[in-house]
């Protein structure tokens, strides 16, 4: 059977803070309340990476944060898409170049959707997840590896095997 | 007795929107042990303060500490250098920060509450919360420009005036805040099914609050009369009618009321506010560097927040130090949760209003 025309209808979101202020964060709770409501678009809040479909990231990542968010992108099913919320979350804004943060998400994992603002909107959170849904619908059940990611993939995937390859990858080119 | 069993709680978890780590250990279901890690969002906040900003830039900086007190951390900073360099604020820019600082006060408890309901599985009361509290972002938003990251006060002064049309906007939206308000506290205080939940469950008693220095509404919430906003003159408090709200019992339900009762509270000031706004400038241009040290409490809405500041007559200052509130009231959890049940841990952690961006900087 074909899943790919309902999977837009009811994506699950998973939030994950890598050292945003909570400014984004509030943000996003705003956007599940009754004034802007994204369950309009079947869009509900689940922690659990292994249901959900969208991805979404504030702050800059910080150097114990992103162990963890990787760990959450690999435990994520394809087709999923990652939303990077906040200018810290794009590219590291005010926090760049602090000694302990990476400078963005994408520097981490791949990033599909950016949504700009200090902090982000609702109404541009919004717009973003809309964007999403629709790269959502476009993306097959390929693997999405992280630009710095060498690791060769043939299916079937052992993901414990891979996501421990690429953090031992990830530990060894960058000694923290 | 069973065996003991390992339950991690964060850094991702699904009743928990701050990434703080708890690993607790139980026997069946009675908590024997728990560890707590705070560092996951550490950013280095205070050592770019004292290396990469001027001191004049260090408080747009010092607000992305945290979103939901934000005013509350330039406040600290900013009164610390206006008091280090001597300068002389303008009444109407010091009501302005007033009004700014208590708004964000309603909006900040208003979050844990609705928070608070969310865990104990009231999701109905979340939302209802929620809608209320954008009546208050709307507010700021019309006062500030910006709804989550205000950087309103500046050095000498205000960044924005309240002009007549706006107040005349704030007023109508102020009006059923104050209805809205209002009906939450009754629902916090006479819901049956809260009650239950929430009363006598991660009751601090008065003795461990004095001896774990706890600060803010759970400190209220036991009986102790400590408020920065009563006792470290940094805002004209007094002539706008604050009132110290302090109950007995420490449990969750309490300190849930305690807000409630201080968001009623600070919407009183903040109408004493509008009517009594003086006329005058919003800003005084600062000349000179800092050279010195000084310290600045400030009352942020979780409880004490603390700034240092030292300067040697250059452009980037020497140290900038900040003590949250969080930081305050971690060991008072850890102490409360050993023999507590492990179904009440969401609530009670949630009822401290734990901000770990704040606790880690």
């Amino acid at each position: 059977m074909d899943f790919k025309s309902f999977r837009k209808k009811s994506p699950w979101i998973l939030h994950y803070n890598t050292g945003s202020c909570n400014g984004c964060d509030i943000e996003i709770l705003a956007c599940l309340s009754p004034k802007y409501d994204v369950e309009r678009f079947g869009i509900l809040n689940r922690g659990n990476p292994k249901q959900s479909d969208i991805l979404l990231v504030t702050g800059p990542v910080t150097k114990r944060a992103k162990e963890r968010l990787l760990r959450l992108y690999f435990e994520m099913p394809e087709p999923k898409v990652v939303v990077a919320v906040g200018a810290c979350a794009c590219s590291g804004g005010v926090f760049r170049h602090m000694y302990n943060v990476e400078n963005g998400v994408d520097k981490v994992i791949p990033v599909d959707v950016y949504v700009p603002g200090c902090a982000a909107r609702p109404e541009a959170i919004i717009d973003g997840l809309i964007k999403a849904l629709e790269i959502l619908k476009s993306k097959g059940k390929d693997l999405e590896l992280p630009s710095w990611c060498k690791a060769d993939v043939k299916p079937p995937v052992n993901r414990a095997k891979l996501l421990n390859s690429c953090l031992e990858e990830f530990h060894g080119c960058r000694r923290d | 007795m069973g065996k003991r069993i390992t339950v991690p709680f964060g850094s991702q978890h699904v009743a928990l929107p701050e990434p703080v780590r708890f690993v607790f250990q139980t026997e069946n279901e009675k908590i024997v042990d728990v560890e707590v890690d705070v560092g996951y969002v550490h950013r280095g906040i205070e050592k770019a303060c004292a290396t990469k900003f001027k001191y004049m830039q260090v408080g747009y900086v010092v607000a992305r500490v945290c979103g939901l007190c934000s005013i509350s951390h330039t406040l600290g900073y900013v009164t610390a250098v206006e008091r280090l360099m001597g300068v002389e604020v303008p009444k109407r820019a010091l009501y302005l920060r007033l009004l700014v600082s208590e708004l964000d006060r309603i909006h900040s408890h208003l979050l844990a509450m609705g928070h608070t309901a969310e865990v104990a599985g009231y999701e109905n009361l979340f939302m209802q919360t929620f809608r209320h509290r954008e009546l208050v972002m709307e507010m700021l938003e019309l006062l500030t420009g910006n709804r989550v990251q205000f950087d309103y006060a500046c050095i000498g002064g205000v960044n924005r005036d309240l002009t007549s049309d706006v107040e005349k906007v704030l007023r109508g939206k102020l009006k059923v805040l104050e209805e809205k308000a209002q009906w939450l506290k009754d629902v916090y205080e006479n819901d049956f099914s809260l009650n239950l939940r929430w009363k006598g469950i991660g009751a601090v008693t008065e003795e461990m609050a004095k001896e774990m220095n706890v600060v803010g509404p759970p400190a209220r919430a036991v009986g102790l009369k400590t408020d920065v906003r009563a006792e470290f003159d940094y805002l004209p408090f007094k002539e706008v009618g604050y009132r110290m709200v302090v109950l007995k019992g420490g449990s969750i339900y309490e300190r849930n009321l305690v807000r409630a009762l201080e968001i009623l509270n600070s919407i009183e000031m903040c109408w004493n506010i509008l009517d009594g706004l003086p006329e005058g400038d919003i800003k005084v241009p600062v000349k000179g560097l800092p050279e010195g040290e000084m310290f600045v409490r400030i009352e942020a809405p979780r409880g004490e927040l603390f700034y240092y500041i030292r300067g040697s007559k250059k452009l980037i200052l020497d140290r900038v130090r900040i003590r949250v509130p969080t930081f305050a009231n971690i060991p008072v959890m850890k102490e409360l949760f050993i023999g507590m049940d492990y179904a009440d841990v969401p609530a009670t952690v949630i009822s401290f209003d734990p901000c770990l961006s704040c606790t880690a900087r």
